[in-house]
């Protein structure tokens, strides 16, 4: 590698602030000039793994068939709360085919989340793991489940957070059901004298519910001993994560534990965590002496490997007739699961909008029902549904445009740091999005349309983090033919890494795409990158990929330097051949320079540099939303949605328009179809498969129009890229409620905006 | 899935004789589901399929259409017959879940499906299993019944049995080694009379044919259906009609409701009112809203009767236009 | 309009206790250890399997409750068409019987006895893509790629139908495919590509 410090960094990974020590690079490559000007980057180029994934022959953990393979399957609660009695699984075991059952009673004891097990004798949500069974077939291991005979003793339970809170409610752990037993509370200014000074005060609550990631691919695993050396294909966003993980679990180094993802179907944060199943499988395995494979089946997928905590937010705001907010405060409580997880949602109703006077206090609460995980921009959809609706009915109050109200309130600076940003320009996409879309075409009185088809138009604001950071690492091998292999430390989920990963080496090394292949998920042969969480992807990894080439490049200028005697800065490299500026005559190819110096393959191993210091890296952008509203069912359906982001530089135009296609359109789901339903007298998910759990389909898309209003960010990395994912994801909902209250006049204050909701709240106003 | 013999049907008679732990399986598309979520747990499942006259679909002018109960469902759809004379059972068809599953689900499992409440189909020993307690009365209720209900509140899960009770459809059901036939109206039952099935079925009879008399010259037929989700959802209520005016008054019609009863409704007292009702919008508002008034919703579903109260309206009008 | 007024009932009682196989404490019939099959029992209850899988033939003993899709997954090691959700709910596992699309997960494997299946695999011509195939690469009809196989044969399955459907048409026939990935607007694309190079 090349120069390196360690330098104190802070980064952003889902809700967290993460402050660390990374080693970054001493020099920084000049940043890139804008897209246009670049090659390979930013162009609509298909993405590279398209021939696997389109042919069947893609691997995927689901799809791992090792010789003598040994099917596993978990016994899970049937339960919310109980005590286990008593286990007793000699049927199980002397079922045919069944070669190993593990429960609590014969494994050595290993922690899990915060004060339980692997497999814990009391039980806190129904779904949890209770036993594990390997045998030949997983139908085998399936019939034997139904064999283990399980004494209980039931523990009333509660699977409704605001219940939850209450002194008299069954505790799920000693401490009591608030999760770090205090809210998360920030206050900057004065709310009360904020209040006092406005014009106009709202105070609504406003609710969102549980939705569950329903990744296509199972979590699953498959584990593999070669004595002590133990191999895991998981289906993870996170390879180093989960190695940690298991060895830890197991106690074994890490060095013994290599994990593999090659592959992978769709994660959303539900795969960011090393699981109980990776675990048991290894376990499993070892019993055995054979590779097992464990697979969740959907059942199990909406019942315990996480989900987006609902809230219930209660929001007090005060503006002057100007527009100009005075005051806003945010009451919040939202769900954990049975073990800890984030409810939180404030940090957009902290910065968003420019407010001096600012109170918030929320809750993450212990409920009887599988905990929560992260969730593509978690706290972020549930706390801009309620903001935004709220912004939009403030507005309503004092009679101005809801975009005018929102440039009256401008943040031009971080107000929770009090520090700038590297570089905002939602103002630019207010305006792109807002032209896209007709805005002078909503409605200037809410409701005021006739007929059956209401029409509305709506709008909501995202802010994410989305800039990335060190640590993350990058292994470049050039070979003597002028092909080339990077290795990273990250994983594909779909969003497209192995084709920016090798669009940035092309443009670098101006080799062609065709001659460049990308190694990810590895432990064992990738150098390390952060989980593929947070939007952090890209900008973590393609700064440190042009770093490696960059290196690669000046390497074989040095090189050429010493083949041909020339000196370095007389040197220009292009397409491969480095020849002289002074005597053009004098060039050399590639090939033949790593022939003299007898490499047949060079290395340089990359990273990403530091983020500035004192100053904000965010995303932002704007959607804008044009419902039409069946006022005889109470139907909703999304005619267009614009989407207008600030979201630094873009690698590749189709695999971001894509991108943001999914974070829209599971955007709808959220606000309109997909909720997570727990039967309050048993504390049972009702919604466990896909009919009744539902997910938006190809005929619920809308026309959807994607504006990147930014040419990248200069100031974070040497790519100026920022992450995507996520902020495409999170305006949607309050796009579409504030155009619904845009058609109808009436505000729908929970998600999911189902036609029951929205017909019964018409024919109230009515 | 739990083990089980597969066996083919050789004859009506053989697969009627069928004991009590062996099933009868058409395309399976509802009972895979069934056994897979051990609701079922058959020895034998006998296939219907292998019965190929089972499948025909006729039609006769002047009598009808007559459709195999193992016609497939696309099957239905693309019959030119079908397609000419009875448009409304196209409509229908397109409505019911998915191309695939319409590749493979027949009309006879159709209408013999079980239904989709989510405490039926998850583990809870409810009343239509053979437990004591109906979950739904005081729990998660949204999709379940207004009106039919009690003890179990499921609604009936067929799109086609709307449409067919609307055509005023027989079934023909092979039964002790003779044929009957049943109006559709007879087929399906209310939990009050068992709560543990759906239809008059017993163990062993088979459902072999529909027969839909010819729609009456001038009637129009329409079938319509609400969902949630833009396509592949069951009915959160649908309308089967039949209407027949002349200009300014109805002759005569029917109307039926899907997803409000445990079985395709009949709201007796509104359907009495149609013959001679006047075709003006203000009359049909006041017929449509006098639809389900016997209905006692339930804590989460009062919106299905102002659902069902404004569809009926807008398709009366629509429907009472040239 | 008046609500129910039905006195709560025992739940909990319902949901069981005391000594019970959890894993089925609330069905109600739950499988006894005397019902299940000894391995050898198994063997006997095998049923002959003969059906064109890609163009092959291909016979077969199979357990009678197989589904197409653990058949073609397991036995054929036919690892392209996936399984999400085992319950005719999503699509991913379509593949063509005799042309049509069906939900490989929701059908027995003997069902399909005598009729030919193609799954994705069989669509490819040696290593070479087909046009629907090159039409998702090219249009990115896809992320993850989990869901991908059970597009490409739903599409396919149109295309038999009707080598020129208009957009109304693919949209209907794609509407039994969950993409979780939201993929939705660019696989359109890509059928639509697909349908107006079809000859
Ligand atoms: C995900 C999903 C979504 C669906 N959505 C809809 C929808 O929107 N609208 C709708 O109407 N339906 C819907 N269905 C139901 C689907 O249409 C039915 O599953 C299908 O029509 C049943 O046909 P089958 O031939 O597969 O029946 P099978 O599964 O073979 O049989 C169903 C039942 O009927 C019995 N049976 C079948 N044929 C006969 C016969 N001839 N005589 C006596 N008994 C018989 C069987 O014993 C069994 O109990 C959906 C199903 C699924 C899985
Ligand atoms: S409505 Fe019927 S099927 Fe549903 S829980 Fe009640 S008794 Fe069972
Ligand atoms: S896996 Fe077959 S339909 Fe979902
Ligand atoms: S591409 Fe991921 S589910 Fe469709």
């Amino acid at each position: 590698m090349a120069n390196t410090k360690f330098i104190k960094s802070e980064f952003f990974f889902e809700e967290d602030v993460r402050e660390s020590v990374a080693e970054v690079p001493v020099d920084k490559h000049q940043p890139w000039p804008e897209n246009e000007k670049l090659k390979v980057v930013g162009k609509e180029i298909p993405r590279i793994d398209g021939y696997d994934k389109t042919s069947g022959t893609a691997l995927y953990t689901f799809d791992i068939n090792l010789p003598h393979m040994a099917h596993a399957k978990i016994l899970r609660s049937v339960w919310p709360h109980a005590r286990i009695k008593s286990i007793d699984t000699t049927q199980a075991e002397n079922l045919p085919g069944v070669l190993a059952v593990i429960t609590h009673k014969n494994i050595p004891e290993i922690k899990w989340f915060e004060d339980s097990f692997l497999f814990d004798t009391k039980i806190r949500y129904e779904g949890e793991e209770i036993a594990g069974i390997a045998a030949e077939t997983e139908e085998i291991a399936e019939k034997a489940l139904k064999l283990i005979k399980i004494e209980v003793e039931e523990l009333d339970f509660t699977v409704d957070p605001g219940q939850a809170m209450k002194e008299t409610a069954p505790k799920i752990h000693e401490g009591g059901n608030i999760v770090g037993g205090n809210p998360f509370t920030y206050e900057r200014g004065n709310f009360e004298e904020g209040i006092k000074n406005a014009d106009a005060i709202i105070e609504e609550t406003y609710s969102t519910q549980v939705v569950v990631h329903n990744p296509t691919e199972p979590h699953c695993s498959v584990a593999n001993w070669d004595g002590d050396k133990l191999t895991v294909w998981d289906s993870t966003q996170a390879i180093f994560t989960v190695r940690g993980v298991v060895s830890r679990a197991l106690n074994i180094p890490e060095n013994n534990v290599r994990v593999i993802k090659k592959y992978m179907g769709g994660g959303f944060g539900s795969k960011l965590a090393g699981g109980k199943y990776t675990v048991i499988a290894a376990l499993l395995a070892k019993k055995t002496g054979r590779p097992v494979r464990l697979t969740l089946d959907r059942r199990e997928m909406n019942l315990a490997v996480g989900n987006r905590p609902d809230s219930v937010q209660s929001l007090k705001l005060g503006a002057k007739k100007d527009g100009t907010l005075t005051a806003m405060s945010h009451y919040a409580y939202g769900s954990s699961g049975a073990y800890q997880s984030g409810a939180g949602c404030s940090w957009p109703f902290r910065t968003v909008y420019q407010c001096p006077n600012v109170k918030v206090e929320e809750y993450t609460v212990y409920i009887n029902a599988g905990p929560g995980r992260p969730f593509r921009a978690p706290g972020h959809v549930q706390g801009t549904f309620a903001m935004d609706s709220a912004i939009d009915l403030l507005a309503g109050r004092i009679n101005m445009d809801p975009l005018e109200f929102r440039l009256k309130n401008y943040a031009e600076k971080d107000q929770v740091y009090n520090i700038p940003y590297t570089s905002k320009k939602l103002r630019e996409a207010y305006e792109a999005g807002a032209k896209a879309i007709g805005w002078e075409k909503r409605n200037k009185q809410p409701g005021v349309g006739t007929g059956r088809y209401k029409t509305g138009i709506g709008m909501g604001t995202q802010i994410w983090w989305g800039g990335g950071g060190p640590p993350a690492y990058v292994t470049l091998k050039l070979n003597r033919d002028y092909s080339v292999e990077v290795l990273a430390g990250s994983q594909d989920l779909g969003t497209g890494t192995y084709t920016f990963v090798a669009q940035v080496a092309s443009e670098v090394l101006e080799i062609p795409m065709e001659r460049i292949s990308v190694i990810l998920g590895d432990t064992g042969v990738v150098p390390y990158g952060p989980p593929s969480g947070g939007s952090v992807t890209s900008p973590s990894i393609s700064p440190a990929v042009r770093d490696a080439a960059e290196q690669m490049k000046q390497k074989l200028m040095k090189a050429a330097a010493a083949v041909l005697s020339l000196k370095e800065n007389d040197l220009v490299y292009k397409n491969g051949t480095v020849s002289s500026k002074s005597d053009p005559s004098k060039s050399i190819f590639l090939s033949d320079i790593m022939g003299k110096i007898n490499e047949p393959v060079l290395v340089t191993t990359g990273a990403r540099e530091a983020n500035p210091e004192g100053y904000m890296i965010q995303t932002f952008g704007a959607q804008f939303a044009d419902v039409e509203v069946d006022t005889l069912t109470g139907k909703v359906r999304v005619k267009k949605i614009v989407a207008a982001h600030d979201i630094g530089r873009v690698l590749n135009r189709t695999l971001l328009e894509n991108q943001f296609h999914g974070g829209i359109i599971q955007g709808i789901g959220f606000a309109l179809m997909e909720e997570r339903i727990i039967d309050g007298n048993t504390g049972k998910v009702l919604t466990t498969n896909l009919h009744d759990y539902k997910l938006p389909l190809i005929t619920d898309m809308p026309e959807i129009e994607v504006i990147i209003v930014s040419e990248g960010d200069p100031m974070i990395s040497n790519t100026g890229v920022k992450g995507i994912g996520e902020p495409a994801h999170i305006p949607t909902a309050a796009a579409i409620a504030n155009a619904i209250f845009n058609a109808t006049g009436v505000q729908i204050k929970s998600t999911p905006m189902t036609p029951d909701k929205v017909l019964m709240a018409l024919s109230q106003n009515s | 899935m739990k083990n089980f013999k597969y066996i083919p049907a050789e004859s009506l008679e053989k697969a009627s004789q069928k004991k009590d732990d062996s099933v009868l399986m058409a395309g399976g598309t509802d009972l895979l589901g069934m056994i897979k979520d051990d609701l079922l747990t058959p020895e034998t499942v006998i296939n219907l399929k292998s019965l190929k006259e089972l499948k025909n679909i006729r039609y006769n002018a002047g009598k009808g259409l007559e459709i195999g109960a193992l016609a497939t469902i696309t099957e239905l759809a693309e019959n030119s017959d079908v397609q000419k004379r009875f448009p409304v059972l196209v409509q229908t068809c397109k409505e019911i879940a998915s191309p695939q599953l319409r590749n493979v689900g027949t009309v006879g499992g159709n209408l013999c499906q079980r239904p989709r409440c989510w405490y039926y189909r998850g583990e809870f020993n409810c009343l239509r299993k053979g437990g004591d307690t109906c979950f739904a009365v005081d729990g998660e209720n949204k999709f379940h019944c207004v009106v039919g209900g009690g003890p179990c509140y499921i609604v009936h899960p067929s799109d086609l049995a709307v449409s067919l009770l609307a055509l005023d459809a027989s079934l023909e059901i092979f039964s002790n080694g003779k044929l009957k036939t049943v109006p559709i109206d007879d087929f399906f039952i209310l939990p009050e009379q068992n709560e543990t099935k759906e239809n008059i079925l017993e163990p062993g009879e088979i459902v072999t044919k529909i027969i839909v008399p010819e729609i009456p010259a001038g009637s129009k037929c329409a079938f319509i259906k609400f969902k949630e989700r833009a396509s592949w959802d069951f009915a959160v209520v649908s309308l089967g009609i039949l209407l027949n005016t002349n200009g300014s008054t109805i002759k005569n019609g029917r109307i039926v409701f899907g997803g409000v009863a445990p079985r395709p409704w009949i709201d007796t007292a509104l359907n009495t009112k149609l013959t001679g009702a006047a075709t003006d919008e203000k009359n049909l508002k006041s017929l449509a809203d006098s639809a389900l008034l016997e209905a006692e919703p339930m804590s989460k579903n009062d919106y299905k009767i102002i659902l069902v109260r404004n569809l009926l309206k807008q398709a009366l009008i629509d429907l009472s236009k040239n | 309009m008046k609500s129910k007024d039905i006195s709560r009932r025992k739940f909990i009682k319902n949901l069981g206790g005391g000594v019970i196989g959890a894993g089925v404490v609330l069905s109600h019939k739950p499988l006894k250890a005397e019902d299940q099959p000894a391995k050898d029992e198994n063997k006997q209850n095998l049923a002959r399997l003969n059906l064109t899988v890609n163009g092959k033939k291909v016979s077969l003993d199979i357990e009678p409750q197989t589904t197409l899709a653990q058949m073609l997954r397991e036995k054929l090691k036919l690892t392209g068409t996936k399984v999400v959700c085992n319950h005719g709910e999503c699509g991913a596992c379509t593949v063509l019987l005799d042309g049509r699309p069906v939900y490989s997960c929701h059908m027995l494997a003997l069902d399909a006895e005598g009729k030919e299946v193609i799954t994705i695999e069989g669509l490819m011509e040696g290593e070479k893509l087909q046009p629907i195939q090159e039409a998702f690469v090219k249009h990115d009809g896809l992320q993850c790629g989990f869901c991908t196989p059970g597009q490409i044969m739903a599409a396919q399955g149109i295309l038999n139908k009707n080598p020129r459907p208009d957009r109304l048409e693919i949209m209907e026939g794609m509407s039994g495919n969950i993409c979780r990935c939201a993929a939705y607007p660019k696989i359109l694309e890509s059928a639509i590509a697909a349908a107006e190079k079809a000859e």
